[in-house]
């Protein structure tokens, strides 16, 4: 009896759904609000919105961001305004993906995928410059470059989602949009916050 | 300043406090530590409570009441409040006005991050606007001038840019247009705001409405690192904060330095860094081949080079020129390597467009703050100082303008200081020592040029005295007026103002970068460092020298019309570009020529260093430890803030590798150790050492003290032909010099000269404007582009050296007292 009794969780555990997954060849979902692999948006009219401020790269407690600003050309705007980012890089040897960045960006210019699995085998790879951050110009979705492992889903809901509290903290602006519209997505619905009921269904499963 | 008698006694916030007499109650609150914010208030312009935000509480004995404290003047027994809850609400009221019509756009301001708009926000401001319609709109940036863009819509109407204009560079160029809502700073149609101090609105603006074109979102404030220097574009020796980020300088700022340049700058003080930063500057030394060419080197090739030269030669036949934008340390190297290694005294730093050496150190000199007393007299006798000395015309002009000097002209054409001048006396170039002995009754009672005997003796009794009454301190501002004619002519008439005015004082207006420095350390013809002749200061230097020169060299004219003559089998050039610089460009083509190997230490491939056999690459002054000398002999820092390109050495490191091929120790392996050595050879520097200059940083260290004045030879002049036309040739602020061509906001801006006449003998030449006439000089027949001019005298022509249109120094020949230009008949 006791030979079964030792049995009696391997047999008990066999018919149950499998915890462990294949990675890498399967991947988890991931929380909504992963802090991933950057990515530099447009507008929907394809225009960039980071318009150089260096906001990022001042409150980047890493250091790892290097922007530098430009003016515009008036005939061929990069972005709306006077200023455009001319020079972007993230070196992702510091970059401890904290999101300040993010907070800090006054135009959603920046976000962050939730792509995390990437390595690269040297150090110029490791920089990011602006035309890998930069979403693809046609769909909006950020470039895949050969060292990461993206998946599907992760490159998805990038923008202000990774907002973390509504302008000004007010619950006045709770439901309401209170971003810009992006390339290849266009004007997302508002976020609905803890107890925001259905309108944001799967994900709040996922992320609470 | 004032003593404790009598001081006023007031109250802040509880608190006893002693203002001075006539303190404004926001700077008597500022220095006793209690901040009120501000923007239309600045320390160097007069108040005019424009922007309301200084509002605090004050007790007068009346009762308490909102008062603007930067048009309040501290008065006994004054009660201030300011932190109570009627002051704190007007503050957050006046900031919430203020930000009514701001467009916030923060993140692309270049002043987000130093705005004295966003900091007093966020310190007084009221945390939130309750403003939700449209904000007024107007073009975003418009340019006001080649240099400064205007943002109507950042604007809080403070009153500070156009005050600047107005009161300080007397250039009302910028103007409060519209009424109400609608009022704007604005130019005038048509007319940009081409000041050449317009930079300096830049800098005062408290928000982002003006900023500089060459600044234009290159980096955030953020970002920068800062160190302050002193600026070496021209003898003044501003103070400047040089502020740099990822090793590359990107903009220079004022510092109030009480006894230079209160904050002020000109444009090409602050401007001037794109020049050192620019990708044309020589990274690695060159050495011309035996192809003819001259190609890239290593260091040890081009110095075995240059020392393979200097072995062997006669003392005699070397010459070294220029050296007046090297710092004091370089320069002294370079005097022990060049009088005491070499042992030649045919040194000069000055190119034949300056005055002599041994008779400006022999003058009773004056500080900036001495010519600038309230209530004294200034004479010009030199160059126009908003042309050439920019920072010493804003301190002038308020002198003048505001302090009651009285300001007396002895230029044979109108300058910037005309407008102020309480008399101008139109010297004709070559007269002006007859004019100066008609002012003292010496001399016939004919005029002298267009100057009436009456004339010249009213302004004789005022500069002696008689007039205005005594104990008026008498400045002469003193440099060469025209670079066609010699120096003789302004030395023999400043020894007569100097004989006839009782303590009289001289402030020196040689131009260039560190020429004071040159002269105090013998980088001149017949005299060591410290002020002293070679005979006086033999006995100092044999211990610490291996040598000294013999006799009195040839300065630099002279020398190079030795080299002319095959007499100069090594030329070095210390960052002188002969072939621009010097007055007479035949001259300088013939002695380079002339002149066996030709070394040349230099920042960029100037026409000169396309000449020279051994090209040293030198580092500029952002790039180099040291310190300068100013036109008063005031000693302060230059601090060195980004690395130079490729393998670019200081100067005085040129000269110890040099000398110690030549197998000579200049003792010298670092700038301070200048200080030791020049603390033992030199009297007047004893009183200066690294850790004294790094206490008084700001304004530096005053040296004082030389040789006695001496007398140069009476200037024989010819007497003026009817028929002829004097050749007055003065500079402008922007030339085509080197420095000023690789600006890239300055370089457009130097302007075209063409031959001015005054308009009367214009109309007589019969030409169109524009037009082209033939006039005969020393040099020959030469076809020049005419124009009429209200500033130019009668029987004079003008031209601007170094300019596009009309090459000056083809006109001048360097030996001629005076030059006289015919018009050659058609």
């Amino acid at each position: 009896m006791g030979y079964f009794r030792g049995f009696a969780v391997t047999f008990r555990k066999l018919w149950e759904k499998r915890v462990t997954i294949p990675y890498p060849e399967q991947k988890r979902d991931k929380p909504e609000r992963l802090h991933g692999r950057h990515v530099l948006n447009r507008y929907e009219d394809g225009m960039e919105k980071c318009i150089g401020c260096e906001l990022c790269a001042g409150v980047c407690p890493a250091n790892c961001i290097y922007v530098r600003g430009a003016d515009n050309p008036p005939d061929d705007p990069v972005s709306p305004g006077e200023r455009f980012g001319f020079v972007y890089e993230i070196n992702y040897l510091r970059c401890i993906h904290c999101d300040l960045c993010v907070e800090a960006c006054p135009t959603e210019a920046i976000t962050e995928s939730k792509l995390f699995e990437f390595s690269f085998t040297n150090r110029s790879d490791a920089v990011y410059t602006k035309d890998e951050l930069m979403v693809d110009g046609e769909t909006g979705r950020p470039q895949q470059l050969p060292w990461e492992d993206w998946r599907d889903g992760e490159d998805t809901h990038t923008s202000g989602w990774m907002r973390a509290t509504s302008p000004s903290g007010s619950a006045a602006y709770v439901g309401k949009v209170s971003w810009s519209g992006e390339l290849g997505y266009g004007i997302r619905a508002p976020e609905q916050g803890r107890s925001g009921g259905e309108a944001n269904g799967d994900d709040e499963e996922e992320g609470s | 300043m004032n003593d404790v008698g009598q001081s006023v006694e007031i109250t802040v916030d509880g608190r006893t406090v002693l203002a001075n007499p006539g303190e404004l109650l926001i700077d008597a609150c500022e220095r006793t530590g209690t901040y009120i914010p501000r923007f239309c208030h600045h320390p160097r312009m007069r108040p005019v409570g424009m922007c309301r935000s200084c509002l605090v509480e004050v007790d007068t004995g009346r009762g308490p009441a909102l008062q603007a404290s930067c048009m309040l003047e501290c008065s006994p027994g004054m009660q201030v409040d300011t932190e109570s809850e009627r002051t704190r609400k007007a503050q957050a009221g006046v900031l919430e006005f203020l930000l009514v019509n701001h467009p916030l756009d923060c993140p692309v301001c270049d002043k987000g991050g130093e705005c004295p708009l966003q900091d007093q926000t966020m310190a007084f401001g009221p945390g939130e606007s309750r403003f939700v319609e449209e904000k007024r709109h107007f073009e975003k940036p418009i340019p006001v001038n080649d240099n400064v863009f205007l943002d109507r819509e950042r604007c809080i109407l403070c009153d500070r840019c156009t005050r600047f204009a107005d009161e300080v560079a007397g250039d009302a160029l910028i103007h409060f247009q519209g009424r109400g809502s609608d009022t704007e700073v604005n130019t005038f149609p048509d007319e940009p705001f081409s000041s050449y101090f317009s930079g300096n609105t830049v800098q005062v603006c408290p928000v982002g409405a003006l900023t500089a074109a060459p600044y234009r979102f290159k980096a955030r404030p953020w970002d920068l690192e800062e160190v302050e220097s002193t600026s070496v574009v021209d003898s003044v020796g501003s103070r400047i904060a040089v502020q740099s980020s990822r090793d590359c300088v990107l903009r220079f700022q004022g510092v109030d330095a009480d006894a230079v340049n209160w904050g002020w700058l000109c444009d090409k003080e602050r401007f001037i860094f794109e020049a050192y930063d620019h990708e044309d500057r020589l990274g690695t030394p060159l050495l011309r081949g035996d192809d003819g060419d001259l190609a890239p080197t290593g260091w040890g090739e081009a110095l075995a080079a240059a020392a393979a030269a200097l072995t062997d030669v006669d003392p005699d036949r070397i010459a070294v020129l220029g050296g007046a934008r090297l710092t004091n340390e370089s320069q002294y190297a370079w005097t022990k390597f060049a009088k005491g290694v070499l042992g030649t005294d045919h040194v000069d730093a000055q190119l034949g467009d300056g005055l002599p050496a041994d008779f400006v150190l022999g003058l009773p000199r004056a500080t900036i703050d001495e010519a600038c007393t309230p209530g004294g007299i200034i004479v010009l006798l030199g160059p126009d100082p908003k042309e050439e000395l920019g920072s010493l015309y804003l301190r002038l002009r308020h002198a003048v303008v505001h302090d009651g000097a009285t300001l007396i002209e002895l230029t044979p054409r109108a300058t910037g200081l005309t407008p102020f001048a309480d008399h101008s006396l139109r010297v004709r170039p070559g007269e002006a020592v007859d004019v100066v002995r008609a002012m003292f009754g010496e001399g016939g009672t004919a005029p002298i040029g267009g100057v009436t005997v009456e004339e010249a003796q009213a302004v004789g009794a005022i500069v002696s005295g008689a007039a205005v009454g005594q104990n008026r301190p008498v400045t002469v501002l003193l440099g060469r007026q025209s670079l066609a004619e010699a120096p003789g002519t302004v030395v023999d008439a400043a020894l007569v103002l100097h004989d006839w005015i009782a303590d009289v004082r001289f402030l020196s207006m040689l131009r260039r970068g560190n020429v004071h420095g040159a002269l105090d350390l013998g980088l001149a013809p017949g005299l060591l460092p410290g002020r002293v002749g070679l005979d006086e200061g033999r006995p100092r230097f044999a211990a610490a020298w291996p040598t000294t020169p013999a006799t009195k060299g040839r300065d630099a004219l002279e020398s190079l019309r030795a080299a002319a003559d095959g007499e100069v089998d090594v030329l070095v050039l210390l960052g002188a570009d002969v072939l621009t610089d010097v007055p007479d460009h035949d001259l300088a083509r013939r002695g380079l020529e002339g002149a066996g190997t030709v070394i040349a230490l230099d920042l960029f491939a100037t026409p000169t260093v396309a000449a020279a056999d051994v090209v040293l690459p030198a580092t500029a002054p952002t790039e180099t430890d040291g310190t300068v000398t100013n036109l008063e002999g005031r000693v302060s820092i230059v601090a060195r803030k980004v690395t130079p390109p490729g393998t670019a050495r200081p100067d005085w490191m040129i000269a110890v590798e040099l000398a110690r091929r030549l197998g000579a120790d200049l003792g010298i392996s670092s700038p301070d150790d200048v200080w030791a050595e020049l603390s033992v050879v030199s009297p007047i520097h004893a009183h200066i050492d690294p850790e004294a200059l790094a206490v008084q940083a700001r304004e530096g260290i005053l040296v004082s003290g030389g040789p006695a004045l001496v007398r140069p030879a009476p200037l024989e002049v010819p007497s003026h032909d009817k028929n002829s036309y004097r050749l007055v040739v003065t500079r402008s602020m922007y030339d085509c010099g080197v420095l000023t061509a690789h600006s890239r906001s300055l370089a457009g801006l130097a302007p075209v000269t063409r031959l001015a006449f005054e308009p009367t003998d214009f109309a007589a030449l019969g030409v169109a404007e524009g037009g082209r006439i033939e006039v005969r000089g020393p040099r020959g027949n030469i076809d020049v582009v005419v124009g009429p001019d209200s500033r130019v005298t009668k029987g004079t022509a003008h031209l601007l050296f170094n300019q596009r249109g009309v090459s000056a120094g083809d006109l001048i020949e360097a030996t001629a007292a005076v030059i006289d230009l015919t018009v050659v008949p058609v």
